[in-house]
């Protein structure tokens, strides 16, 4: 079985491809935002460089978010077309998730942290237990602050991951017993992709491509209101 | 806090746009309301000649979004072909909002409550002549509200009392 993970939940493009031997082969790049350009090219980099031809890829694998929307959509439009066109079916796994997986070998409790723009971080809250981690509650939109409050809440030894960490460090800088994790870290790893999306493979925990949704976490969604454009009519009062 | 301006001519009102762009700064939220023909595309054109942008300005209600890069880049959005407010994140308006250009959205009056609370909204309505605009810009939130006296002198040549 091999498996082709696809991450682009932040500024950084990852593709990567493995299965029951590990990961064959990887690609990140980091450099502008540019995931339209980078993904096509980087899924057919590490293809070749696992030397397997496209039909030989059994599952799609992508991160499914929070993080950014354009990188998201770019991500999993590319990841459905080829589990479509493949005829394979699809894991999608949290960016969070990814980010705090690398960190599950800590004794502290992982918090992972994706920059959210406009002042506000996607966060969950996860603890380390024996092969992985575990997620306490659900992701959450919180500004830097709230995400403070929250941390300083409990009385925990903390170990900060993503980007949204690096971000706001001096916002988070003054919590007792509190670490981020360096930049290296800071982006969901493709190769992490494949190896959590393998571990679901074996239970045969798929979804299909109409199924798979980004996670978006933000606020409730509603239809437009379009009837305040019927409200201006030409000549009404002031 | 309230403007209220009068313009006679789309000349005249994209002269008003340009004044408008002088007070611009990076982060700054435009939302520009009023129906069909009442001038919004022609304001985000004199704003967008304000900035130096020289590529025609064209409306975007097909492709959403297009970008020009002036003094500040420029983002035009027509949000008339959404129905959920989630598809302004599809857009990736949080993005736009955080890469230090100005974000003119027409119609954005319908996707506010998408939108941080802090932005000029610029309404306009048609006056008797037909070329005459009555146009109303509130500043909602600490970014504009800080910029309501100098606009207000700025606008003088269009005030309407």
């Amino acid at each position: 079985m091999l498996i082709l993970g696809i991450s682009t939940s932040t500024k950084q493009v990852g593709a990567a491809i493995g299965g029951h031997e590990g990961v064959l082969a990887s690609s990140h790049s980091a450099r502008g935002k540019r995931h339209a350009e980078n993904l096509a090219p980087a899924i057919d980099f590490v293809r070749r460089q696992a030397r397997i031809e496209l039909d030989e890829i059994s599952v799609i694998a992508v991160d499914i978010g929070p993080g950014l929307f354009t990188g998201l959509r770019v991500g999993i439009a590319a990841a459905k077309a080829m589990a479509h066109a493949l005829r394979v079916p699809m894991i999608g796994i949290s960016s969070l998730d990814l980010l705090a997986w690398p960190l599950r070998h800590t004794s502290r409790e992982i918090v992972a942290v994706v920059d959210a723009r406009r002042g506000e971080v996607f966060y969950a809250r996860y603890r380390p237990t024996p092969g992985g981690v575990q997620r306490l509650g659900d992701p959450l939109v919180a500004s830097p602050d709230d995400l403070r409050a929250d941390l300083e809440a409990t009385d925990s030894d903390y170990l900060i991951v993503g980007d949204g960490g690096l971000r706001y460090a001096d916002e988070l800088a003054g919590i007792v017993r509190v670490e981020i994790a360096e930049q290296y870290l800071a982006h969901p790893n493709a190769g992490s992709l494949v190896q959590l999306a393998h571990a679901k493979a074996i239970r045969e925990d798929f979804v299909q491509p109409w199924q798979l949704e980004p996670l978006y976490l933000r606020p409730p969604d509603a239809e437009i209101n379009w009837s305040t454009r019927e409200g201006l009519t030409p000549g009404e009062a002031r | 806090m309230i403007l209220r301006a009068r313009t006679t001519s789309v000349d005249a009102t994209r002269e008003l746009a340009a004044v408008v762009a002088k007070q611009a700064a990076p982060g700054d939220v435009i939302l520009l309301a009023g129906e069909l023909g009442a001038g919004k595309t022609a304001f985000v054109q004199g704003f967008g000649a304000a900035l130096g942008v020289d590529e025609a300005i064209t409306s975007p209600t097909f492709t959403l979004a297009h970008q020009y890069e002036g003094a500040l880049t420029l983002h035009h959005l027509d949000v008339y072909r959404l129905e959920r407010l989630a598809e302004m994140d599809d857009i990736g308006v949080s993005e736009l909002l955080d890469g230090g250009g100005v974000v003119l959205i027409e119609w954005g009056d319908a996707v506010a409550p998408a939108l941080p609370n802090d932005y000029l909204e610029v309404s306009m309505r048609y006056g008797d002549g037909d070329d005459d605009r009555h146009l109303e810009l509130r500043c909602v939130g600490r970014r504009w509200s800080a910029r309501h006296r100098t606009l207000g002198e700025q606008l003088q040549p269009w005030a309407e009392a």
